[in-house]
């Protein structure tokens, strides 16, 4: 006699149901982004108005060998995608940098957030709000051209 | 030992006595005297009185500084909206400050920037709708120039141009290191606290704000 592993058909049908459901929620944190060993996680952006600036916070992790590089960013967002860091200068001044390049050594996480590291989108296309999606673009030396999306929000854990 | 004795009269004199011979006690005694003494009335770090500047909100009003603002606490940030990280950082502070407050303190929450050539009422009011932030009881401030330098020197918030960049189309952007900075000021228009801005957890504003209110 043989007999099946496979769930009653019957049974099928609800689950596939609620499988598609849960798929359509929108407010999900996205997957985390993951190729060639970087982990692209937690992405967020602020929201901003037209022709304004927004900044792009994630975490990336290069889990296995060899480190990668951060060489930049793109996104039709904005006219203008730039890797910046904010730092405080010398004289107590809270500054902000242009950044040419991000190395991600192996087996560790570097953390875009606020105060520091940061995707900076210059001169919004449209206003971006709570609810919005940013469809951004990483560029690593190793792993090549990475697609993420950016949920926009107003704090990163609101 | 003989304990420490501070009898206190039942008439208008107040008589210490200190028969110790332990010197430590004696320092701890007095220490807690000038506690006392500093803690009993409001000592602010400035008085803002003096000052009577025009500006104009984010819905093209007229405000003075800081007359209008007189009666109650006010919190003030300082911005330019060319700066998505660190200002971001100090305006949403001052909306978790609010809603910290159970959105019911009676209190002013002012962003005032020192980018008053870019930073037209226009501007700042899309920047507050950005922050769900263009309603009562916050107010975004710019003014002339000259109004503006006045304000800010007084305020102690400086500023210099970082660096600029170019978009595609060829459009000079600038960037400016500036003063982290978040001030309490009371009804009577005196600096109560002068924090760092973006860094400075919200329980703190919440905590100083409180027995103003």
């Amino acid at each position: 006699m043989i007999r099946s592993n496979r769930p009653p058909r019957l049974l099928l049908i609800p689950l596939m149901a609620i499988l598609s459901f849960a798929g359509c929620q929108s407010d999900e944190e996205p997957s985390p982004v993951e190729s060639d060993g970087i982990h692209i996680e937690n992405p967020w952006a602020r929201p901003a108005s037209e022709g304004r600036m927004s900044a792009i916070y994630l975490t990336l992790t290069q889990y296995g060998e060899p480190a990668d590089t951060l060489l930049g960013a793109s996104s039709d967002i904005a006219h203008l995608v730039e890797i910046h860091e904010s730092y405080e200068a010398d004289d107590g001044l809270m500054g902000m940098r242009h950044v040419e390049l991000v190395p991600i050594p192996a087996g560790e996480s570097i953390h875009l957030e606020q105060g520091g590291l940061h995707i900076m989108l210059i001169q919004l296309q449209h206003a971006v709000s709570s609810g919005d999606q940013i469809e951004l673009t990483l560029h690593f030396a190793r792993a090549g051209d990475l697609p993420v999306q950016v949920p926009v929000k107003t704090e990163e854990n609101p | 030992m003989n304990p420490t004795m501070i009898p206190l009269s039942p008439h208008k004199s107040v008589r210490f006595r200190f028969n110790m011979a332990n010197g430590h006690l004696r320092i701890c005694v007095l220490l807690l005297l000038v506690i006392g003494l500093t803690s009993c009335g409001p000592d602010r770090m400035d008085d803002y009185s003096d000052l009577s500047i025009k500006l104009t909100n984010q819905n093209g009003e007229t405000v003075q500084f800081p007359e209008d603002f007189r009666g109650k606490p006010v919190m003030v940030g300082f911005i330019y909206t060319h700066c998505p990280d660190i200002c971001s950082f100090i305006t949403a502070n001052l909306y978790k400050t609010w809603q910290e407050l159970d959105e019911t303190g009676d209190a002013h929450f002012l962003l005032i920037t020192f980018d008053p050539e870019r930073d037209t009422p226009d501007i700042l009011a899309s920047y507050a709708d950005s922050f769900n932030m263009n309603r009562a009881p916050f107010q975004f401030l710019t003014g002339s120039p000259e109004n503006i330098e006045r304000l800010m020197e007084r305020f102690s918030v400086r500023k210099q141009v970082s660096y600029t960049t170019e978009t595609e189309e060829g459009n000079e952007i600038y960037f400016l290191n500036h003063t982290d900075k978040v001030l309490l000021i009371d009804q009577e228009s005196r600096l109560v606290m002068d924090y760092g801005g973006s860094m400075t957890p919200v329980h703190i504003f919440k905590t100083d704000l409180e027995p103003l209110l």
